[in-house]
């Protein structure tokens, strides 16, 4: 009897050590079913879904994540195994808080199933980690770049301004250009579209900054034929001896190299990391990164910075009469017709369920409006082909700029969270004019008190 | 002189709570995590004990924010409380939350208590 009472007294202090374990564990851990109902859920996990659930509850993983990882119930859905990893550490960038600059801003997700009726979730808060793995990336782009066999490369010199200063062989191999590209700014090599005149500036700075600057893209030769480059810009180390007050002076050099054999491999990388799984359009991660490095940029030499946020109207009725796969296929349709329309230089992205962002960078309002007004007339006229004859949909869009020497330029968190702040704004009054319709941000909108922080319940 | 059982919602109820003997937080309907300062769990009553599956030997004298309810580490709750502190002002506010109590997501309603000076501060919680 006594040694009955002893065991049941050993079994409950064990459960107690066993829940608190639980409790304590310093990742969160959820069991769902495949269709994210919760089962069990850990304190962690609430601690970190809690901010972001848009209905205040935890009843289910996927709602909860709904506004800031709209395609997982799609992943989890099509992943073809009875059992396995379905992703692993995916990165989900949360809306820069407005609450705290403590908050999480990158959380990581890792989704295992189990089997055909649960998954398991382990949600880790990496935001300092992925700011230390961006440096590190950095680092590494710079040695493959000069670590990797070269085959060929065209050497070319730079003045200040990014002007050529001579012409070689090596420049005529590589792009195919004649003696004539001196003198032409180095976006010469650009594809239209991607290259402006502040960028251009911007990598020159860049180099004097860290040593040198380093990108990936597509390159155009003389004959208009593109290639995949990489391109790397250094000062040159005794610039000061040609005499800083000579404008033609060599400044920089500029060394390209064609890597197209490369670049499958390094494009896939890219996408797994920095596309929406749906549409293949730039995901959160990837628009966050773009908006911190224009606003970066921005700080330092001013220029107009322009954001266009659109979102498809009353987009549940799709979903409701059509399906959630035909919901999917406008989305896809209209990631088409927003990459068609905007510029290589433009980061396109998804940035929740039907909403999509458009950051302009050295763009005016007029250019954003437009632009705007271009996609919305677009779309107007397109038809997504549906098991139940053809869907016609619209787009708002709200705009809104950010002017050199605003307040919000200084600093880079509060900037661009101001910006998505008016655009929304701007496009719940779109919404509000009757919807497929573009209005853009003016500063009567930020006093009333009325308009939610969303405009995703607007439909 | 008997004194009413204080309910959730009633006023001013940091102040009775200071007051109140071990079986009185026992006897409340509802669960009551108080904490000082420096976020030690100094009070836990029965309703809370139970529903969290924590004795209280495992909770009082620890800090509440990281190692009793880490749920509760954000700026929904502990954001708040440190707001309070850093301004000396006085925080009770209720809201609607999910703790996880044995891994399991639960509906309830938060009361957040603290007085101006930060000396005692509470956390209540009812089912909702």
């Amino acid at each position: 009897m006594i040694l009955a009472e002893d065991s049941a007294e050993q079994l409950r202090a064990e459960h107690e050590a066993l829940i608190q374990f639980l409790y304590l564990a310093p990742v969160g851990l959820v069991q769902a079913s495949l269709d994210g109902e919760i089962a069990m859920i850990n304190p962690i996990s609430a601690q970190l879904l809690m901010p972001l659930s848009p209905d205040g509850c935890l009843t289910n993983l996927f709602a909860a994540l709904e506004g800031v990882a709209p395609d997982l119930r799609l992943q989890c859905a099509q992943y073809p195994r009875a059992q396995g990893m379905v992703f692993e550490g995916l990165h989900i960038h949360l809306r820069a808080a407005e609450q705290s600059k403590r908050a999480p801003q990158i959380l990581s997700l890792t989704l295992l199933k189990l089997d055909e009726a649960r998954i398991m979730a382990v949600i880790q808060d990496v935001t300092a980690e992925v700011r230390r793995e961006r440096q590190l990336r950095q680092s590494d782009a710079w040695l493959n770049a000069i670590l990797t066999r070269i085959s060929d490369y065209a050497l070319v010199s730079l003045d200040r301004l990014g002007r050529i200063v001579d012409w070689n062989e090596s420049i005529a191999r590589v792009t195919g250009f004649g003696e004539h590209v001196v003198g032409s700014p180095y976006s010469v090599f650009y594809p239209p579209g991607a290259m402006t005149p502040e960028h251009l500036l911007d990598r020159l700075r860049e180099a004097d900054r860290n040593g040198w600057s380093l990108d990936e893209g597509l390159r155009l030769r003389a004959d208009a034929s593109q290639f995949w480059a990489s391109a790397l810009i250094a000062p040159l180390p005794d610039r000061e001896a040609f005499g800083l007050d000579e404008p033609q002076a060599p400044a920089y050099a500029l060394i390209l190299r064609d890597i197209s054999d490369k670049r499958a491999a390094s494009e896939k990388r890219r996408q797994a990391a920095f596309c929406d799984h749906l549409t293949g359009l730039a995901n959160r991660r990837a628009f966050f990164e773009a908006a911190e490095l224009e606003l970066d940029r921005a700080a330092h030499t001013p220029r107009p910075l322009a954001l266009v946020l659109f979102d498809a109207d009353l987009f549940k009725n799709v979903n409701d009469r059509y399906g959630h796969p035909a919901g999917d296929r406008v989305l896809v349709d209209l990631a088409e017709a927003l990459r068609d329309s905007f510029r290589i230089v433009d980061t396109v992205a998804r940035l929740g369920g039907e909403e999509f962002a458009v950051l302009l960078p050295s763009t005016g309002e007029e250019e954003a409006l437009a632009g705007a007004e271009r996609l919305r007339a677009l779309v107007a006229t397109r038809l997504v082909p549906s098991d139940g004859g053809e869907i016609a949909y619209t787009v708002s869009a709200g705009v809104a700029v950010l002017l050199p020497g605003a307040e919000g330029q200084r600093d880079s968190a509060g900037g661009i969270d101001e910006l998505i702040k008016r655009a929304d704004q701007a496009l719940y009054l779109a919404k509000g004019r009757g919807r497929n319709c573009v209005a853009s941000w003016t500063s009567g909108l930020s006093d009333n008190e009325d308009i939610p922080k969303r405009s995703r319940n607007a439909g | 002189m008997t004194i009413a059982t204080p309910s959730f919602d009633t006023p001013g109820l940091a102040d009775l709570l200071d007051a109140s003997s071990q079986e009185q937080l026992d006897a409340l309907e509802f669960g009551v995590i108080g904490f000082d300062a420096e976020t030690i769990v100094q009070r836990y009553n029965a309703v809370e004990s139970q529903a969290a599956g924590l004795s209280p030997q495992r909770v009082i004298g620890e800090p509440l924010f990281t190692n009793v309810a880490p749920c509760l580490n954000n700026f929904l709750v502990a954001q708040r409380f440190e707001d309070a502190a850093d301004d000396a002002s006085e925080l009770d506010d209720t809201i609607d939350y999910v703790l996880t109590l044995r891994m399991r997501p639960i509906k309830v309603k938060l009361r957040l208590l603290a007085s101006a000076s930060g000396a005692n501060r509470y956390v209540l919680v009812q089912r909702r």
